[in-house]
């Protein structure tokens, strides 16, 4: 139990300053519409690290920093001159660009170095779980740094996003807060992609943000429910990594996906006139009905057109009611199944047996030689095969179901589904 | 540049040597052992890249077109052989022509499946395939090399033979101090951050319990990661292996709180400066080894 605390205790705690630091920039990323700003800095930054590592300067020594920092700050004077090109094409264009030939010149880089392929899968993934004291402590003070920074010059800083022509009339240099924006943007993200990984930091950026402004429009509040909803997805998205033996990068990834998808889904029942609540709410069940007779309908149209085919609504129906299968078998079909499923997995604990064996072999016992373990191989194939032969009698079984399923199975669901289809259809669009 | 290169591969043409391409550093330096100076060898991998993740550049189509004999590990390590071979339609090279070595064919491999493929039964068993790692299957390795050399130059069928058999006779002098130094370490158990080292681990008697990365590119889980470090705790296991290619992030975290020690040991040879050549491989690993458990806490 101290184990997985002391494992979780660290990461979650970067998770909650990567929050804080990321929803505030990421509504500024959103009001400017460069929503891939953050890969395209992290991109040049990692590229002035690589150019470091090539120069002989070890990974997160002074020198790989300064370097990754002064790549960095190149990058922030030409985000910013990008706002004066912006007329006829958007400004994402030219991020994309940076993005782009900054992560191809760093391969071309990399393609010479050891660690080469290690150093690009890092910057994708990064690694979270591996975060220590220090390294809290460290981007604890940068992100306070920068926050302060950004709290003191709040107005100019909200201004030049939000009202960019009204801060030009008013005589503001906005050349100078953009580059100060992009620059101390550019001195976050570099640190945030070497722990979190581009991929988690781009959730970070965008999705609590994107959460705020679905909900309000005051930039305090937007900020508020950002926080909450961030640390809601990273606490569940480590919760799930741990308790389901995933990954943890993409795990919170998807966790952040789902908060936005599920936020967006239930904004209409929240954000509805008290008045109106329950026929909004009736119109979501409609909708729910509408989608699972539709797939119900396309479903059962495919199996009668291709009973052999993969059926993923069918499989999980017979997963949980064995009988939607069985049904359709005889006595002697069902009996033939269930033999090749228990000998398929005697079979596969005999080809585990042997290979336990063999590894055992290598560090105690006797020695096998190199004629004894071919032998043994040998072996454990005829059992892998073997298994495969049984494996192959189970799905030659779901295949005769299935043809009998085709029909006898396939029209009443349709007939049913498109009933549920005529019914539903209309009482949805009486709802707003 | 396409001139560059082809007057590049001149020299070993113009001097008569055998022009041989091998998919690895270590291949390449075992049929230098068997060919001497009588061939002339390049390997397609680098040794500061992963050669299971190695993509093929143009130049190397270029050195398939005019070489003599191509030597691959097979077992699956490196597909992307095929594709360059096609690409190149040097028919003494294609699969079972006179040019074309597969070093794992006369080698015991281990963790082989038969994974067939779908309902058509097709089976291809590959094993693991790091299996240089062993120095006692360098005897098959070079016996591969030798019968390939021999068919397409059979006026120094003697030579090769011999200048295999004495390569054979000093690696087997070198393996027995070898496993003299490496014998404290039998039966002791690591953790390997891939599984690279069945072979290795057969030869010098030493018990991988578990990995960081049990799938190769997919980032461990903190449960896993909890897993191991309760084993290394409980089974007082004190070393952790990783390649110098892979991250140190996790080896290194594990290590320390587990009382470990990281030890870097070299896949290939050139993955370390020290382990220029395949004997000079298993000096820097068994090295490596011994001197970590000699100096553990």
């Amino acid at each position: 139990m101290s184990d997985i605390f002391s494992f979780m205790f660290y990461p979650f705690a970067a998770a909650l300053l990567l929050t804080g630091i990321h929803t505030y920039l990421g509504i500024h990323v959103l009001r400017r519409n460069i929503i891939f700003v953050d890969l395209a800095l992290a991109q040049i930054s990692a590229l002035g690290a690589t150019v470091a590592f090539m120069l002989g300067h070890a990974p997160q020594s002074a020198g790989a920093y300064g370097y990754a920092l002064t790549f960095t700050l190149a990058g922030a004077v030409l985000l910013t001159l990008s706002r004066g090109w912006g007329g006829r094409v958007s400004q994402e264009t030219f991020v994309g660009v940076i993005y782009v030939v900054s992560a191809a010149a760093a391969f071309l880089l990399v393609d010479k170095a050891p660690q080469g392929a290690e150093h690009i899968k890092q910057l994708l993934v990064g690694s979270l779980l591996t975060v220590d004291s220090h390294d809290l402590v460290r981007l604890a003070l940068l992100y306070g740094a920068v926050g302060a920074f950004h709290w003191l010059f709040r107005k100019r800083f909200l201004a030049v996003s939000f009202e960019p022509d009204a801060a030009r009339r008013q005589g503001a240099r906005l050349w100078l807060w953009d580059f100060l924006f992009y620059a101390s943007f550019g001195v976050v993200v570099t640190s945030s992609v070497a722990v979190g990984g581009v991929l988690l930091v781009f959730s970070f950026l965008i999705i609590p943000a994107a959460i705020g402004a679905l909900y309000f429009t005051r930039i305090a509040a937007r900020l508020a429910a950002g926080w909450l909803m961030g640390t809601l997805a990273s606490s569940l998205g480590l919760g799930a990594s741990f308790a389901w033996d995933l990954p943890t990068g993409a795990a919170m990834v998807c966790a952040f996906g789902a908060m936005l998808l599920v936020s967006a889904l239930v904004k209409p029942l929240i954000t509805a006139p008290r008045s109106l609540k329950k026929t909004v709410a009736r119109g979501f069940v409609a909708m729910g009905a509408v989608a699972v007779a539709a797939v119900l309908a396309l479903s059962s149209l495919w199996l009668m057109i291709k009973p052999r085919a993969d059926h993923p609504v069918l499989d999980l129906m017979e997963a949980s009611l064995p009988a939607v299968r069985m049904a359709f078998l005889s006595r002697a079909e069902i009996e033939l199944m269930n033999d090749a499923s228990r000998d398929a997995e005697h079979y596969r604990q005999e080809a585990q047996k042997l290979n336990g064996m063999e590894r055992d072999s290598r560090w105690h016992g006797a020695e096998l030689s190199d004629y004894e373990l071919q032998r043994l191989s040998s072996y454990t194939k005829s059992f892998q095969e073997m298994r495969n032969g049984e494996l192959f009698v189970q799905k030659e079984m779901r295949n005769k179901a299935r043809e009998r399923q085709s029909w006898a199975l396939g029209i009443p669901v349709l007939a049913v589904s498109l009933a549920v289809l005529g019914i539903v259809w209309p009482l949805r669009r009486r709802s707003p | 540049m396409l001139f560059c290169l082809l007057t590049s591969s001149l020299p070993a043409l113009a001097a008569g040597k055998i022009s041989v391409v091998a998919t690895t550093p270590d291949l390449a330096s075992l049929a230098r052992e068997v060919g001497g100076d009588l061939i002339e060898t390049v390997a397609l991998t680098q040794s500061s890249n992963d050669p299971e993740a190695f993509q093929p550049r143009p130049a190397d189509v270029i050195k398939l077109k005019s070489a003599q004999l191509v030597v691959r590990v097979g077992a699956d390590f490196d597909l992307w052989l095929d594709r360059l071979l096609s690409q190149a339609g040097n028919a003494n090279l294609m699969k079972g022509a006179v040019g074309y070595v597969d070093t794992s064919a006369g080698v015991a491999l281990v963790e082989v499946s038969a994974a067939s493929l779908g309902t058509s039964g097709h089976a291809h068993g590959a094993g693991n395939p790091h299996y240089w790692l062993d120095p006692h299957n360098a005897e098959a390795i070079t016996g591969s090399i030798l019968e390939g050399l021999a068919r397409i130059d059979p006026s120094h069928g003697r030579r090769y033979e011999s200048q295999r058999n004495a390569f054979l006779s000093s690696l087997g002098e070198r393996l027995k101090t070898w496993e003299a130094r490496l014998a404290p370490l039998r039966g002791v158990s690591v953790i390997a951050y891939h599984n690279a080292w069945p072979y290795f681990a057969r030869r010098f008697r030493l018990n991988v319990v578990d990995y960081i990365e049990p799938k190769p590119g997919i980032p461990p889980s903190p449960a896993h990661l909890a897993r191991l470090l309760g084993r290394m705790k409980d089974e007082h296991i004190r070393i952790v292996l990783k390649d110098p290619f892979e991250s140190p992030r996790i080896p290194d975290m594990l290590a320390s709180r587990a009382a470990g020690a990281v030890v870097v040991l070299a896949p290939t040879v050139g993955a370390v400066k020290q382990a220029d050549d395949y004997i000079g491989l298993f000096d820097y690993n068994v090295d490596a080894l011994a001197q970590a458990w000699a100096a553990r806490r």
